[in-house]
C-alpha cells in the first residue's frame, strides 16, 4: 500500500505511531510530503501592492531567464529561512518514517496535498486534523482545520485523519 | 487644447469631473496591471492637453506640494538605510530574546516594536521592512506565521497617528491644514493608544490558541550576527537618535517635517557610502519614484476638481451631515475618510478630503480640529479594513476565490472587518472626548 504522509512540522511521531500499526497489517511504501506554504509572502505581496510597491515574490510560473527577477536581498532570505524550515521538518520526519520516499512542494499545502496525492498515486493519504500548535486538545466542530478539511473533501483516495488523543474531555454531554 | 474653444463653466466642470471620475476608476480597477502612478500621471495629462487646468496651476499646486514629496523622499530613505544598517533585524532578534521562549510574548513584542517603528520612521516600514523581518524570524522559530505577519501589517496603521511623522498622509493633511504639536498629540496620540490597545487585545482573544506555545530560543541568532557593519549601525543609532527629537521639535515649532527627514537620510546616505555599504544606486533603488509621479498626477486632478467646486461641495455635505457639531465632525470625518481609503487608495482620499476641508475654515475651532484630526485618523486606520488596498481588491479576491483559484488576502479581510470598526469607532470617541 503506497501510503503519503503530510508533515506540518508538529507531528512527524503521530505519524510514525499511526504508521506502526498500519505496517503490521501489511507493507507500505511510504512517502512523506511537506508543503512550503506559499500564501503568507502572496499577503506580503498585496501588502506591498497596497503601498505602491512592486511584488517581492517572483510570479509563478517563473519569468522567463531572458528577464531576470530583481535582485531582493530580503527575498532571498525569506526563501532561505523557508528551506531550512522544511529541511528540519523533512529531518524530524525521517526519525520516524526512516525509508519513506522525501517529497517537498511549494504552494498552498491543501491544493499540493490532493494533488501529489494523485500524481504519486496514493492509496492513503494520512493527514492531521490541525497543526499541533494549539495546546488544548479540543473536540468539536472546529478540531479539524481547513487543510485537513480541504483534503478529506478532495483526495483521490481514502484519508486516514489523525486526531489528537483527547480521553478528558469525554463524556460528552448526552 | 480646449482653451482654443472656450466652453461654457458646465461642460467644463463635467469634462474635469469626467476625467477625475475615471482616474479614480482606474486606480481602483487597475486596468491592464497599469500602475498606478501611470494612471494618475495619465488622468493629470488629458487634463492638461484639454486646458482644463493650467500649466501654471498644476506647477503651482505641485510646488505648493514640496513638503509632502520631500518628506515621501526622506522617510523612504531613511528606512532603506537604515535597513541597510540592519537595524531592524537587530530589533527582530532583540525581540525575540525578550520574549523568553513566549509566543505570546513575542507577538507583544512584534506590536510594540511595530508601534516604534511606526512611530518614529512611518507605517511604511512596519509594512514594508518588519514584515519580511518578523517572517524570517517566525519561520525559524517555527511558530504559526499568519498571527505575526498580521500583528505586523495592522499595526503599522492603527500606530502610523502617534506623531506627525508616523504616516505620511499625516504630512499631507498637515501641510494644508496645520495643528500645532500639542492639538495632534491630545486629539491623536491619546486615541491612538486606545486604538493599539484594542487592536493587541483583540488580536490575542482571536489568536489566543495559536499564541499557546513556545519557541527554541537556540534557533535564534545572536544580535551581534544580525548586524553587519557595526561602527554604521552605532552610526546610525546615534543619527536616528538625533532625528527622532528632531522630529519632535519641528513639529512642536511648525517646522515643515521634510528637511528633517531629508537631513537624517542625507547622513545616513554619508555614513553608508564612507563605510561601503551601499552605492547610490543601491539606495536609490530602495525609493520607490513612481509613488511620486502618483502623488503629483493626485495633486493636479484634485486640484482641477477644486476648481469645479465639487470638493467644496462634498465638504459642505460633510459639515452639514456633522450638524456643525464637534460629535458630528469626528464620526462623519472619521466615517467619511475611512470608508474612502477603502475605495480608492490612501493617498487620493487624502488629496480629496485636504480640498474638502478648506470649507470648514469657517467653522468654530473644536469643529475645524475635529475635522482635520478625524480625517487623518480616518485615512491612517481605515486601510486596515480591508488591508489589501480597496475593496475593488477584495471584490476581485472574491471573484478569485467564487472560481476556487488563490484566496490570499481574504484572510486579511476577515480579520480587518472584525477589528477595524471597532478600532475607528473607539478612537473616534475618545478623541471626541478630547476635543
Amino acid at each position: 500500500m503506497r501510503v503519503l504522509c503530510c508533515l506540518d512540522g508538529t507531528n512527524a511521531e503521530q505519524i510514525g505511531r499511526a504508521l506502526e500499526i498500519l505496517s503490521a497489517i501489511q507493507p507500505l511504501t511510504v512517502g512523506m510530503l511537506h508543503v512550503i506554504d506559499t500564501g503568507p509572502r502572496k499577503e506580503i505581496d498585496l501588502l506591498r501592492e497596497r503601498f505602491l510597491r512592486p511584488p517581492m515574490h517572483p510570479p509563478h510560473p517563473p519569468p522567463p531567464p531572458m528577464h531576470p527577477p530583481h535582485h531582493i536581498p530580503r527575498e532571498e532570505e525569506m526563501s532561505e529561512a523557508e528551506r531550512a524550515s522544511a529541511q528540519e521538518i523533512l529531518n524530524e520526519g525521517r526519525r520516524f518514517l526512516a525509508s519513506a520516499e522525501t517529497l517537498e512542494r511549494e504552494g498552498r499545502p491543501e491544493l499540493e496535498i490532493v494533488n501529489v496525492a494523485a500524481e504519486w498515486r496514493a492509496d492513503l493519504v494520512v493527514v492531521s486534523s490541525r497543526a499541533g500548535y494549539r495546546e488544548r486538545r479540543e473536540i468539536g466542530p472546529k478540531s479539524v482545520g481547513h487543510v485537513a478539511r480541504f483534503v478529506l473533501d478532495h483526495a483521490p483516495c481514502p484519508v486516514l485523519l489523525l486526531r489528537p488523543l483527547a480521553p478528558e474531555q469525554f463524556p460528552i454531554e448526552r | 487644447m480646449l482653451s482654443f474653444f472656450p466652453l461654457p463653466e458646465f461642460w467644463k466642470a463635467l469634462l474635469t469631473s469626467l476625467v477625475a471620475l475615471l482616474t479614480l476608476v482606474g486606480i481602483m480597477t487597475r486596468p491592464f496591471r497599469w500602475n498606478e502612478a501611470r494612471i494618475a500621471m495619465g488622468g493629470a495629462g488629458v487634463l492638461l492637453l484639454l486646458g482644463l487646468i493650467s500649466p501654471v496651476d498644476a506647477l503651482f499646486t505641485l510646488v505648493r506640494g514640496w513638503n509632502t514629496f520631500l518628506f515621501f523622499l526622506g522617510m523612504m530613505a531613511l528606512s532603506t538605510l537604515a535597513e541597510t544598517a540592519s537595524l531592524f533585524d537587530w530589533l527582530g532578534v532583540q525581540a525575540a530574546r525578550f520574549a523568553g521562549k513566549s509566543a505570546a510574548r513575542l507577538f507583544l513584542n512584534v506590536f510594540l516594536l511595530g508601534t516604534v517603528i511606526s512611530m518614529l520612521f512611518s507605517n511604511d516600514a512596519t509594512a514594508l521592512i518588519l514584515t519580511p523581518i518578523v517572517y524570517v524570524l517566525v519561520t525559524k522559530l517555527r511558530l504559526p506565521v499568519l498571527p505575526y505577519l498580521f500583528a505586523c501589517t495592522f499595526i503599522a496603521d492603527s500606530a502610523s497617528f502617534l506623531l506627525p511623522v508616523s504616516n505620511p498622509i499625516n504630512i499631507i493633511i498637515l501641510s494644508r491644514h496645520p495643528l500645532d504639536l500639542l492639538t495632534f498629540l491630545r486629539l491623536l496620540f491619546l486615541p491612538g493608544v486606545v486604538v493599539i490597545g484594542i487592536n493587541i487585545g483583540i488580536f490575542f482573544l482571536l489568536y489566543r490558541e495559536q499564541l499557546k506555545g513556545s519557541f527554541d530560543v537556540a534557533r535564534l541568532s545572536s544580535p551581534d550576527k544580525a548586524v553587519k557593519h557595526k561602527t554604521y549601525f552605532r552610526y546610525t543609532c546615534c543619527v536616528l537618535a538625533l532625528v527622532a527629537p528632531a522630529y519632535v521639535a519641528a513639529s512642536a515649532a511648525q517646522f515643515p517635517l521634510s528637511p528633517v527627514a531629508i537631513a537624517g537620510a542625507v547622513l545616513l546616505l554619508a555614513g553608508a557610502l564612507y563605510w561601503r555599504r551601499t552605492t547610490l544606486l543601491e539606495a536609490g533603488k530602495g525609493v520607490s519614484w513612481s509613488i511620486f509621479g502618483f502623488i503629483a498626477g493626485m495633486f493636479i486632478v484634485v486640484r482641477a476638481v477644486e476648481h469645479t467646486g465639487l470638493t467644496t461641495r462634498f465638504g459642505n455635505l460633510l459639515m452639514h451631515l456633522s450638524g456643525g457639531t464637534s460629535f458630528g465632525a469626528v464620526m462623519v470625518g472619521t466615517a467619511g475618510a475611512a470608508l474612502g481609503t477603502n475605495l480608492i487608495n490612501n493617498v487620493p482620499m487624502a488629496v480629496v478630503m485636504n480640498s474638502a476641508l478648506v470649507s470648514i475654515h469657517n467653522a468654530s475651532p473644536a469643529v475645524g480640529h475635529g475635522f482635520i484630526a478625524a480625517t487623518i485618523f480616518g485615512c491612517d486606520l481605515g486601510p486596515n479594513l480591508t488591508t489589501v488596498g480597496s475593496l475593488a481588491t477584495v471584490l476581485w479576491l472574491l471573484i478569485l476565490r467564487h472560481r476556487n483559484v488563490d484566496v490570499s488576502g481574504l484572510d486579511y479581510f476577515k480579520v480587518g472587518v472584525i477589528v477595524t470598526p471597532l478600532m475607528l469607532f473607539a478612537g473616534a470617541l475618545t478623541m471626541w472626548l478630547l476635543l
